[in-house]
């Protein structure tokens, strides 16, 4: 009698067709990560001998992790700012940020590229600031498309920590950043730490704004996914899908690093077992 | 004449769509004073005014003499324990313990002291490398008030601080607040909802409904004084 209760709660039609739909999703976004493990794989050595994946890989990991620091340098006081104190405008700020984060890449690019274009990156130009056509206008891309995002991230995990325990450090004595530091910082480290991890992740693959902006020239500003743009451009399909293994490798790494140090969240009750 | 450590006259503060109305009450030097009320009748925002968090809509609450709001949060000299203790989850009991020691620039030596005097008088050494998340309601109200006490306010504010404990747990610390009250010579002032916790513990008692106090009396006549209606349905006599 049991089992039969429990068959009819495990198959009724409604729990059966989300089944069946999760099952045809899984297998539809399996099959795009298949594709390049399968076309990865045989031409996987070929990428690692080739200079020019080298040189993709180097300048890849150098720009995702400058302007990574940048952006979690910036992000966390805007954070602050935005969650925890009386700031003007911060409905405005919050549209503006939401805005960013809907807008498609290639347009924040176009955006960079007539800022950078006018008079101002004329004069940046002069003091030796080159963004335009340069690799720094790769760390300026990844850094505008991301700091939305990573902003986003920062404001729900300090919004996630009490007021009150704030509050409290403060009438036992501590500053308003002293609380911030010993008190909001330490509970937020395990989100922070994968803000930083999926925001360099997100700027790894940043493709649309860096096109716009820098352009791809071949071993100059030429990334891992500008890598496989141009060398499937050229017809040179192998060497695209071992790069494509490659980001799909880092990637992969990079989310189970974040899923790991997430785990052991440490927000949470303030006492009592 | 008793002189009185805080001045409450004509506050209110509004919060989201709750008012806290026109409040005027002045609290002694070294009383037990119990703020009563149901839920959701204002307690904890009161509380909460008291040690200066929120701006007030009108008036203004003084404490010793100044208005509580332009005394900078880590000179108020104000002890919070929360209902839920608001013990800092990432530290021991220890450290929670040391920490305003630590924020007010004292000595190792003068911190280590004073941490392992508290943890003995509150009978907490066992656990005092222990996180909040592990160690037991009882234990934590322990370490909560330990922390707030260690900096010897003048002023012990707790919200709700038996409403979680069991019986035989809050019977014993109703004599270590008197013990504490009596060590520490503070003015405590608690909130609550048990009328008999009010009456045991406190000097005075304010009973407050719907965003305003509507009476202040001694603990021991709280059971014969003439109220409104109001005040009487919610002591259960009519």
């Amino acid at each position: 009698m049991k089992q039969k209760v429990e068959k009819t709660a495990k198959f009724d039609a409604f729990t059966l067709i989300s089944i069946s739909i999760a099952l045809f999703v899984m297998l539809f976004i399996g099959s795009t990560i298949f594709a390049i493990i399968i076309g990865g794989i045989p031409n996987f050595a070929l990428a690692f001998h080739s200079e020019e994946v080298k040189f993709a890989i180097k300048l890849s990991f150098v720009t995702a992790t400058l302007s990574t620091v940048i952006c979690m340098l910036l992000a966390l006081p805007t954070s602050y700012a935005l969650t925890k104190t009386d700031m003007p405008f911060k409905r405005t700020a919050s549209i503006l940020l939401e805005l960013t984060l809907s807008m498609p890449y290639l347009l924040l690019g176009l955006s960079l590229l007539i800022i950078f274009s006018s008079g101002f990156g004329k004069m940046l130009k002069e003091f030796g600031i080159k963004v335009v056509f340069n690799q720094l206008g790769i760390v300026m891309a990844q850094l505008t498309v991301n700091l939305p995002f990573c902003i986003r991230m920062i404001r729900t995990a300090f919004s996630d920590v009490e007021e009150r325990l704030e509050y409290i450090a403060q009438l036992l004595g501590a500053s308003k950043f002293e609380a911030f530091r010993t008190i909001t910082l330490p509970l937020c480290k395990s989100a922070l730490v994968s803000t930083f991890i999926l925001t360099w992740s997100r700027a790894l693959g940043e493709f649309g704004a860096t096109l716009m902006l820098v352009g791809i020239t071949r071993m100059k500003t030429e990334t891992l996914p500008g890598s496989i743009y141009l060398n499937i451009s050229t017809g040179n399909n192998s060497m695209a899908m071992a790069t494509a293994m490659i980001i799909l490798l880092i990637s992969g790494l990079a989310l189970i690093l974040s899923n790991l140090l997430s785990r052991n969240k440490s927000c949470g009750r303030t006492g009592g077992a | 004449m008793e002189s009185s450590i805080l001045k409450i006259q004509d506050y209110s503060v509004r919060r989201g769509d709750f008012l806290l109305e026109k409040i005027n009450l002045s609290i002694n030097k070294n009383e037990i004073f119990a703020i009563l009320g149901k839920s959701g009748a204002g307690k904890t925002v009161l509380l909460e005014s008291i040690a200066g968090i929120y701006p007030p809509t009108e008036g203004v609450i003084l404490l010793n003499d100044r208005n509580v709001r332009s005394i900078p949060f880590q000179k108020r000299n104000i002890g919070f324990v929360y209902q839920d203790y608001g013990l800092f989850p990432h530290m021991s009991v220890r450290n929670n313990i040391s920490y305003g020691l630590k924020m007010r620039g004292c000595s190792k030596k003068e911190i280590d002291e004073k941490t392992e005097n508290m943890l003995d008088l509150f009978s907490i050494r066992h656990i005092a490398s222990q996180f909040p998340k592990k160690i037991s309601g009882g234990e934590c109200q322990r370490a909560a008030l330990a922390r707030a006490l260690v900096l010897e306010p003048e002023l012990l504010l707790m919200d709700e601080p038996f409403a979680a404990l069991d019986y035989s747990t809050k019977k014993k610390m109703y004599s270590e607040l008197i013990k504490i009250h009596k060590k520490f010579s503070c003015t405590i002032i608690f909130v609550t909802h048990d009328f008999s916790e009010a009456q045991l513990l406190a000097d005075r008692i304010g009973i407050i409904l719907d965003g305003s106090l509507k009476a202040v009396v001694k603990s021991e006549n709280l059971m014969d004084e003439h109220y409104s209606e109001e005040i009487d349905i919610f002591l259960g006599r009519i």
